[in-house]
């Protein structure tokens, strides 16, 4: 197959034209939003220039150190991104984030690149820090989902759980339907995302190997990987997240810190 | 300030000193919820909280079985500082009826047996009929879905759920202030024969001076978080209130402070 049509200038410009019409349409049907617009485009620019530099440069150098620390530094955004959605404050909730994000992370990519890949060096950036990036997303996401879930459950549903306190339950246990729904929330979407893969729409990555020149039967092994660690990262993901989030909300005397709520 | 302390009683509750702050957010102060509270409630005794909404009465009732952390002062049970019960346990001896009564999904009997994984419960069918007829429901509500019962019948059947668990004493946060005055009445009527039957130890959150003066025992006001007056009904018949605050409630006239 023959490469890749490289894209001019000129080419993107005219890509992002497509935004001036959704500020237009902002703008007659008063959404408010071209600010908004105008700033995430020229972002949309700049952090994928930048991030398409820095990639660049870590693929050329190959070395394991700069894999890391782009690593170190791609859970730290993603641990932001969690949490700065909440709304209300927990107490040390960016450590319980970066841990559920860094274990999630860790153990899923581990297993994919340790025995499905197995690209040689194991952390070959090419094959790292994409698949990385994949699961750390799905991961994200989920987390927040679960997050927001149980902080509105707990709220909503703060007498359920003091009435099981008061007949005898232990904090954990009285809490462990709103855990049960929060971990629901957050891994419905991967589930839906199982059932219609593929049909409604190509996955970004499998797009990207096709536009890439490969072989859709190439792509689509990559993307049945993709699936399931996303699926598992949303899993241990939330979990993780949740199951160490409301212990925020309890106390060891059975309570629940009313305050937080 | 009176206050409700009488050490030569056999008591169940002795509270002393009990304060209650809530951490300020973002840099504001501690917001204070109860300051030096001190009283003690008799073994079979009842006492009733009474005060404007945002006095704390439901605070000092959430501290009796610890689900809320006093921030100083110290609150017996049975003799033993509640800090020394495992609070799984003190919670099923001190049992709380919430005010908007909460019921699980599942049958009237699922609500009834209930309980945390390992602990022992009496739940045969006799003890089950007899507990809805301690209560004034009849035994054939066993098998409804605790969705179709009424507002009163709610509220009956978690004060049932804490009977059935055989505590010392029952804790009530407004049993009747979600109700309707019939059934109100009826819940009303439960509590004080309660009380009698079981040598109930009963402490009541209330804004009903019917339930007060059902229940006898002792008064508390409070205001503020702080102990305004402290009367014993049992030993006086209602002339011989000395707070005209508290006359004027028993008599009726308006709940007590109903704006602080």
């Amino acid at each position: 197959m023959s490469g890749v049509v490289d894209l001019s200038f000129w080419e993107l410009g005219l890509a992002l034209l497509l935004v001036a019409v959704v500020v237009a349409i902002s703008a007659k049907q008063a959404l408010g939003l071209e600010r908004d617009l105008l700033v995430g485009a020229v972002r949309t620019v700049i952090q994928l220039y930048l991030v398409g530099l820095i990639l660049a440069a870590v693929f050329t150098a190959a070395r394991w150190y700069w894999v890391l620390l782009i690593l170190c530094v791609m859970v730290g955004v993603a641990t932001h991104a969690a949490v700065s959605r909440l709304a209300k404050p927990i107490p040390g909730i960016y450590w319980i984030a970066a841990a559920a994000l860094s274990v999630s992370t860790a153990a899923t990519l581990s297993y994919v690149i340790g025995l499905v890949v197995r690209p040689q060096p194991w952390w070959e950036p090419q094959y790292l820090i994409p698949i990385a990036g994949m699961i750390l997303g799905t991961s994200m996401t989920s987390a927040a989902l679960a997050g927001d879930r149980l902080q509105a459950d707990l709220a909503a549903r703060r007498e359920e759980v003091e009435a099981r306190l008061a007949l005898g339950f232990s904090g954990r246990e009285a809490v462990q339907p709103l855990v049960r729904a929060s971990l629901r929330a957050s891994m419905i979407p991967t589930v839906n995302g199982m059932m219609t893969v593929g049909l409604v729409q190509l996955p970004g990555m499998m797009t990207g190997q096709i536009l890439a020149g490969s072989s859709p039967l190439v792509a689509i092994r990559y993307q049945i990987v993709v699936v399931c660690m996303q699926a598992v990262a949303t899993a241990i993901g939330s979990l993780l997240f949740v199951r160490l989030a409301v212990g925020r909300y309890l106390t060891p005397a059975h309570q629940v810190r009313r305050y937080l709520l | 300030m009176q206050d409700g302390a009488s050490p030569a009683r056999d008591s169940i509750f002795q509270v002393e000193r009990l304060s209650l702050a809530y951490p300020g957010r973002r840099g504001q102060p501690p917001a204070s919820i109860l300051s030096g509270v001190t009283v003690d409630v008799e073994r079979g005794g009842a006492l009733t909280l009474v005060g404007p909404s945002g006095s704390g009465k439901s605070s000092l009732l959430r501290c009796l079985n610890r689900l809320e952390e006093p921030t100083a002062g110290t609150v017996r049970f049975d003799g033993r500082a509640i800090t020394e019960w495992d609070p799984r346990e003190l919670r099923r001896r001190a049992a709380l009826v919430l005010q908007t009564p909460v019921l699980f999904e599942g049958t009237v009997r699922d609500n009834l047996c209930i309980r945390a994984a390992g602990v022992a419960l009496d739940v045969s069918e006799r003890r089950l009929c007899e507990t809805l007829g301690e209560v004034g429901l009849d035994a054939e509500l066993l098998d409804r879905d605790a969705t179709t019962l009424s507002g009163g019948e709610k509220q009956r059947v978690t004060i049932a759920r804490a009977l059935v668990r055989d505590p010392q004493a029952l804790l009530l946060d407004e049993p009747t202030s979600a109700l309707d005055p019939p059934n109100a009445a009826l819940v009303v009527e439960t509590i004080s024969r309660l009380r009698q039957a079981r040598r109930l130890s009963i402490v009541a959150v209330t804004h009903s001076p019917e339930l007060v003066r059902r229940l006898g025992g002792a008064l508390l006001y409070l205001v503020k978080g702080r102990v305004q007056a402290y009367e014993r009904l049992d030993d006086a018949p209602d002339g011989s209130i000395v707070d005209q605050r508290l006359q004027a409630f028993l008599a009726g006239d308006h709940p007590p402070g109903g704006s602080a």
